[in-house]
């Protein structure tokens, strides 16, 4: 890692939020703030333009969607943020909203994750590189929201594991050794993915971001 | 006279009984004086004609009302064999309560009767939710006996107030046509009593016109004391039969304390729920995150110390410490997703921003592709959107676990004040509602809930299907 990822947290428990702070630190992150609440963060991200922001999504006032609607208005503003949601929850109607516009840069992650800090630590560098994060459980209920489309249907059962592992966000031969298949295979996988999705040859990176998103869609 | 008898009784007696008849006379005198104004006013007093207004408006509608009512009575007793017969009959209840609406309306703008509404007629869903609704309306039953007891009301009223005026019209005109010879046809109230010969029965002279014209003056000043007796008893009627029911008033304030009670229940359900979040569940992430650092410094250490120092006791220990700490580790992610299912059976945050999208995630999750319909104006309230929602989640739990079936639908409408769900699966049917449910205590736990705000709970499952279980709703407890 040449430069340190920068980081601003927001979460509006105190105890959580300095666990975070300290885990990251140990990793070698930069912290640029640590806020409990959404203006904070806008101001926060508006003066030090951190790489990551990692947002709770229930928090003050009302303590519903607050940090969801905050990041939401983030990227609209600072098109190369990456979001990390963080949540106690998954709500597949939160994921639909987030990743509306464009999946690259976002994470979707239940809070539990943090318990297994390379896991986590992996998630947030991949958002950071403009990836996707997406917690399996997400993935699990997006899944099932799809399976009634005919969309996904043109898709084999493994090309569907594979699919779902991109959506997690996870590279090539990681999906490889999930799998327990060989990492060529994979990427036959992958290609076959591409064209039943009719996706360009272009910026094969692009490509998988929106394989995903016609997944989510779906 | 008294003259006469007080001559010889001196001076002193006669001044003494003049003070008393002064004193008499002074003490009544403001008190006569305010009786005759009230008198003399009183057939141009704006009440008066106010009263005769509501009398003839209301004689009118009555004469409707109670033609309407016979005819479709009479129409639903003879079809009563039929279903058809009800209908008519529930829709003869509905027309009164319009018909007592009117004459309470009538009455507040003429009488100025302050007669608070009843409440609004608000049916279940469906036909049938509808019919029962209308024949148990005791507010339009009373409307209907307000309508049949109003025919002998406007009777009387006619007969007594306008047999007044009319009488006072022509008595108080007689001097001027009196003296042709041919009288009118005359139909008040002195032909009732003095018969029918009484005006032409062959009088006549000065006296006689005189006589005539002063008793025109006595019916003028007692036409609106007529009118008003009569209203004074369709007043009382009106009061009684068209105020709200006090059954009715004593449900609603029941049933606005079960409103605040559940209402209450829920606020304090989400209470709990967001005291777990931020409390002890935010406090399990943190601990299991400082027991996943922990778990990889020690992975960390291990590595550093490498295979140089093969120390066998060190070697057990550390083991042992990385056991504790990965039995640590794993335990407090496991109460991390007991607690957060805890927690969303308590108070699921998908309803924090309503119901549509925390139905589309239930949806959404579930296994059998499903789809949701949903229409609503408002929100209801927390108590009731948690209700519904726990009901379909049990429902497509049930729907996945025993309906064998290959779609499912949810469908989430507002009818007036009721909120309608309803869930339809393609599966295999025969549920029975002892039968439903995931858990022996989920579905009967909810159809407890679903009666306790007056809700109702209907399941259609034939064999071989398709089930469909139809879930009604207040909108507000």
């Amino acid at each position: 890692m040449t430069t340190p990822i920068r980081v601003v947290i927001a979460e509006d428990s105190a105890i959580l939020r300095d666990g975070l702070v300290q885990l990251l630190l140990d990793r070698g992150f930069v912290i640029t703030d640590a806020v409990s609440e959404p203006d904070a963060l806008r101001s926060s991200v508006e003066r030090d333009c951190p790489d990551v922001a990692i947002v709770d999504i229930r928090m003050p006032p009302s303590f519903t969607d607050e940090g969801l609607r905050a990041a939401i208005e983030l990227r609209r503003v600072h098109a190369g943020l990456g979001i990390l949601m963080f949540s106690q929850y998954i709500e597949t109607r939160y994921a639909a909203e987030l990743l509306a516009d464009d999946a690259a840069g976002i994470g979707y992650l239940l809070k539990d994750r943090v318990a297994d800090v390379s896991d986590f630590v992996d998630a947030i560098e991949r958002v950071a590189s403009g990836g996707t994060a997406l917690d399996p459980e997400v993935v699990t209920q997006l899944l099932g929201a799809s399976r009634r489309t005919d969309s996904i249907s043109v898709l084999s059962s493994r090309e569907r594991e594979v699919l779902s592992l991109m959506a997690e966000g996870r590279s090539n031969v990681a999906i490889a050794s999930e799998l327990v298949i060989s990492a060529g295979a994979v990427e036959r996988h992958v290609t076959n993915i591409f064209m039943k999705f009719d996706l360009p040859v272009s910026q094969s990176d692009h490509r998988r971001i929106l394989a995903v998103l016609r997944f989510l869609d779906s | 006279m008294m003259g006469i008898e007080m001559e010889d009784g001196g001076v002193q007696v006669r001044s003494r009984l003049k003070e008393i008849l002064t004193a008499v006379a002074g003490a009544r005198e403001p008190q006569v004086r305010a009786t005759a104004r009230t008198i003399i006013r009183e057939p141009f007093a704006r009440q008066t004609w106010s009263e005769l207004a509501f009398l003839s408006i209301g004689a009118l509608f009555a004469v409707f009302g109670i033609a309407f009512v016979v005819i479709t009575l009479f129409a639903g007793v003879v079809l009563a064999i039929t279903f058809f017969g009800l209908g008519i009959i529930a829709l003869s209840v509905r027309g009164a309560r319009g018909f007592g609406g009117f004459h309470r309306q009538l009455a507040r703008s003429y009488l100025g009767e302050d007669i608070e509404d009843p409440d609004e007629f608000t049916p279940r869903p469906g036909f049938l939710g509808w019919l029962q609704s209308t024949l148990r309306d005791r507010t339009g039953w009373r409307a209907m006996a307000y309508v049949g007891l109003k025919v002998p009301l406007a009777l009387l009223g006619i007969l007594a107030g306008f047999a007044f005026w009319w009488d006072a019209f022509f008595c108080l005109t007689f001097p001027v046509w009196g003296g042709s010879g041919s009288s009118p046809a005359v139909y008040g109230l002195p032909q009732v009593l003095f018969g029918t010969n009484f005006w032409s029965g062959g009088h006549s002279g000065f006296l006689y016109e005189v006589g005539v014209f002063l008793a025109g003056v006595v019916f003028f000043f007692a036409a609106p004391w007529a009118v008003r007796a009569t209203v004074y008893l369709d007043r009382r009627v009106l009061r009684v039969l068209l105020s709200p029911d006090p059954v009715a008033l004593r449900v609603r304030s029941l049933e606005r304390a079960r409103a605040q009670t559940v209402d209450s229940s829920a606020a304090t359900l989400r209470r709990i729920e967001r005291d777990l979040h931020d409390g002890t569940q935010a406090q399990l992430v943190a601990l299991a995150m400082r027991l996943g650092m922990a778990k990889e410094k020690l992975a960390e250490y291990e590595e550093l110390a490498g295979p140089a120092a093969p120390d066998p006791d060190r070697t057990r220990q550390l083991d042992h410490v990385r056991q504790l700490v990965d039995d640590a580790h794993r335990g407090a992610k496991e109460a991390i997703i007991e607690l957060r299912d805890l927690a969303r059976g308590i108070h699921p945050p998908a309803l924090d921003t309503g119901l549509e999208g925390a139905l589309a995630t239930l949806a959404a999750r579930n296994t059998i592709p499903t789809q949701l319909t949903i229409s609503l104006v408002g929100r209801p309230t927390p108590a009731i959107e948690a209700i519904a929602y726990f009901c379909v989640a049990e429902l497509l739990a049930n729907v996945a676990q025993h309906a064998d079936a290959a779609r499912a639908s949810i469908t989430c409408a507002q009818h007036g004040r009721w909120l309608r769900l309803v869930v339809r699966d393609d599966g295999v049917g025969g549920a029975r509602p002892s039968s439903l449910g995931s858990s022996s205590s989920g579905l009967t736990g909810l159809t407890d809930r679903v009666r306790a705000v007056d809700g109702r709970f209907d399941i259609v499952s034939p064999l071989r299907g398709p089930t469909v279980v139809t879930v009604d709703l207040p909108l507000h407890a």
